[in-house]
């Protein structure tokens, strides 16, 4: 792995780990990461995942125990913070209390001996670019939230970092400005081009805003891939039911074919699943999206599928049920949009289809859980 | 306090809780509720009210009265109203050097304090460690011991024969003992360790805005630890060392233990000299006069403390609207 010649990546991380002494098990166990120049990568993980002890030893911040950090094939893994050129922008945006929004933002060029004129500039450019333009002599206190998120962001970017890192960037901002402020970020990241990586543990953030995504648990990563990747075609049970809800069913491989696997499910039958490769007679799992099956009402003497809705629960655009297939079959979560579907009640008979695509194989899950 | 029968049914605690839940309806006594609050706090400071006019304001404006008296032969204080003693103090050489050694101890002692006390204080401040208790608990630990004693034991350790000077000695590093004790500098080195958990406590109490987070911005912008810390770590603890600072030199410009112990008589501060004047010598006028000095220091050290803490919450502005 270190031979490695140089990579095609911009920013890449080799078997990057990190244990802390005294504590039982690795904070991180092994990371490998490739992101492209300009790219915008999430890490995406449950608290705790070690999605954010990685952003740090990208910063610098935390040293990692074992692997290597590199950017443009330049080693910075024993680079100490100060000189490896991370734009980083905290989760609780770390501003400098004591100097006001200008002088926020030019610290950074200042620590670069960047010439008054030049430095008055960019400083300019900085908050333009984060339209702040107006609030160069605010004291932080006097900001609002998503004011000093963009004060951050503005003062990560005005050194032309080789990397924008960003720690939980929304998880600070109540809901409608979070909407807001996610455009916004996804803006300035276009306009600036630089290479970003944001952890986050909101799925709908990092499929929103990244053109990658990065499924991290327990200290390793489970799968990298673009949104649609992750989310259509999950490649672990874990990644299926963290992003996103999913119902996993466990089965058999009964029969292999050109594009698609014949799995027996016990209470269910057999379903076509797409994904693979297994082989026959292997244990596997199959997701199914709660709004990728439809809900009937039962037809008499019909060959699908056909459950009893346990509980329907309105959530204004979609309703959500659970729907037990059969009489001892697996529970179902089922969503429907509300309006143009007749919805039922608990107790109602219903047949359950999907289309073909929908059934999905996620491999058995390796360990434990 | 008697209660009035007009105050009656505030008294009374079982008529609130009914006047809260329903609607009053008997109006006339509206306004008398209204009222309730604030004359229940009233109530409740008076005690304390009554203990301060007793114990402060009573003997201060007496000890005012003293210091117009002037002081008549053998002992004699001689009633009148006049600033004689004042001029007779503050010409005094005497006096003016008790009153700039007081100053000056005051300063030492104060910049000792701060500098020694510090870097524990950031420590503490800071550390993670599971042991921050047992060391916060360690640090402020020499309070379970009174100054007097701490005083002994430093009296112990400065003296002619004490383990500093036998140990040089023993050493060979020394021919003839150094003067540690009976004179300032021993008042200062004492001073300075029996005022540091004060400035320890006041300081970590101070230095709220500190947040690794914010070091941990500034090196990634370029900083290297020392710029960081004098970019960063300093100006958001100096409030905390401000505060210290004042506590300390308060503090040590009313010390009478350690200067009079240490310093072996030889060591003359405003406390010491209202004492003597006031027991030995039985002056009181000039005891009063010296009390009203030190009284005008005090007020001439907190207006000081006052300007530099707005100066530097000039420059947090809306720190503190945000706060509130």
């Amino acid at each position: 792995m270190a031979d490695t010649p140089v990579s095609e990546g911009h920013l890449v991380l080799e078997a990057l780990a990190k244990t802390y002494p005294g504590k039982d098990g690795a904070a991180v166990r092994g990371v490998d990461l490739t992101v492209e120049r300009g790219r915008m990568l999430a890490v995406l993980g449950p608290s705790g995942c070690g999605k954010s002890t990685t952003l740090r030893m990208i910063a610098g911040l935390v040293e990692p125990t074992a692997g290597r950090i590199r950017v443009d094939g330049r080693d910075l893994t024993d680079v100490p913070v100060h000189r490896r050129d991370m734009g980083v922008v905290f989760q609780s945006y770390a501003l400098f209390p004591h100097l006001d929004v200008a002088r926020n933002v030019a610290f950074g060029l200042e620590m670069r001996g960047t010439p008054k004129a030049e430095l008055r500039r960019r400083v300019d450019e900085a908050l333009d670019l984060v339209r702040l333009g107006h609030l160069a002599g605010r004291r932080i206190a006097q900001l609002s939230g998503g004011q000093q998120q963009r004060v951050a962001l503005a003062r990560a970017l005005v050194v032309k970092p080789a990397v924008l890192l960003l720690d939980e960037p929304l998880s600070n901002l109540d809901a409608q400005l979070r909407s807001a402020m996610r455009d916004e970020i996804v803006r300035i990241q276009r306009e600036t081009g630089v290479t970003t990586v944001f952890v986050t543990h909101d799925q709908q953030e990092a499929l929103s805003m990244a053109d990658g995504v990065a499924v991290m648990n327990q200290g390793r990563i489970e799968q990298t891939g673009t949104p649609e990747d992750i989310y259509e075609r999950p490649e672990r049970p874990f990644v299926a039911r963290f992003v996103g809800r999913a119902n996993l069913l466990d089965g058999t491989v009964s029969g292999v074919e050109a594009d698609t696997v014949a799995v027996a499910l016990p209470g269910l039958g057999t379903v076509r699943a797409a994904g693979g490769p297994v082989t026959a007679g292997a244990a596997t799992t199959v997701m199914l999206r709660p709004h990728r099956i439809a809900l009937t009402g039962a037809a008499p003497g019909s060959g699908a599928v056909r459950g009893t809705v346990l509980s329907a629960g309105y959530a204004g655009e979609t309703v959500a049920y659970r729907v037990r297939v059969g009489d001892a079959g697996p529970v179902l979560d089922v969503e429907r949009p509300t309006g143009a579907h007749a919805s039922y009640g608990p107790g109602a008979e219903v047949e359950l289809s999907w289309d073909p695509d929908a059934p999905r194989l996620v491999a058995a899950e390796e360990g434990t859980e | 306090m008697t209660a009035a029968p007009g105050t009656a049914p505030e008294a009374d605690p079982k008529a609130t809780p009914e006047a809260a839940t329903a609607p009053v309806r008997d109006s006339p006594e509206r306004p008398a509720r209204r009222r309730g609050p604030a004359r229940q706090a009233l109530v409740l400071l008076v005690p304390g009210l009554l203990a301060l006019l007793l114990t402060y304001a009573l003997p201060l404006v007496w000890v005012v009265r003293m210091s117009l008296n002037e002081s008549g032969e053998g002992g004699l204080i001689r009633q009148t109203v006049s600033l004689a003693t004042f001029g007779e103090v503050l010409g005094s050489s005497h006096y003016g050097n008790v009153i700039r050694q007081t100053v000056e101890l005051g300063v030492l002692v104060t910049f000792f304090t701060l500098v020694v006390s510090y870097p524990v204080a950031l420590f503490l401040a800071r550390t993670t460690s599971r042991w921050r208790g047992l060391l916060m608990a360690l640090a402020i630990a020499p309070l379970l011991i009174s100054s007097v004693a701490r005083t002994f034991g430093w009296m112990a350790i400065l003296g002619r024969q004490g383990v500093v000077n036998k140990t040089l000695d023993g050493l060979g590093l020394i021919d003839a003992p150094l003067h540690l004790a009976n004179n300032l500098t021993g008042v200062v080195i004492a001073s300075t360790e029996i005022y540091m958990p004060f400035a320890i406590l006041a300081m970590i109490s101070g230095f709220g805005r500190l947040d690794p987070a914010l070091e941990h911005a500034a090196a990634s912008l370029g900083a290297p630890r020392r710029t960081v810390f004098r970019r960063i770590v300093l100006p958001l603890t100096l409030p905390g060392v401000l505060t210290a600072g004042l506590l300390v030199f308060v503090l040590s410009l009313s010390g009478y233990v350690t200067p009079r112990l240490i310093g072996g008589g030889r060591v003359f501060v405003l406390a010491t000299e209202i004492y003597d004047e006031a027991i030995t010598s039985l002056d009181w006028p000039v005891a009063a006069v010296l009390s009203m000095l030190l009284l005008a220091l005090f007020g001439v050290v907190i207006a000081v403390y006052l300007w530099a803490q707005r100066a530097l919450e000039a420059r947090f502005t809306g720190a503190q609207e945000a706060r509130s």
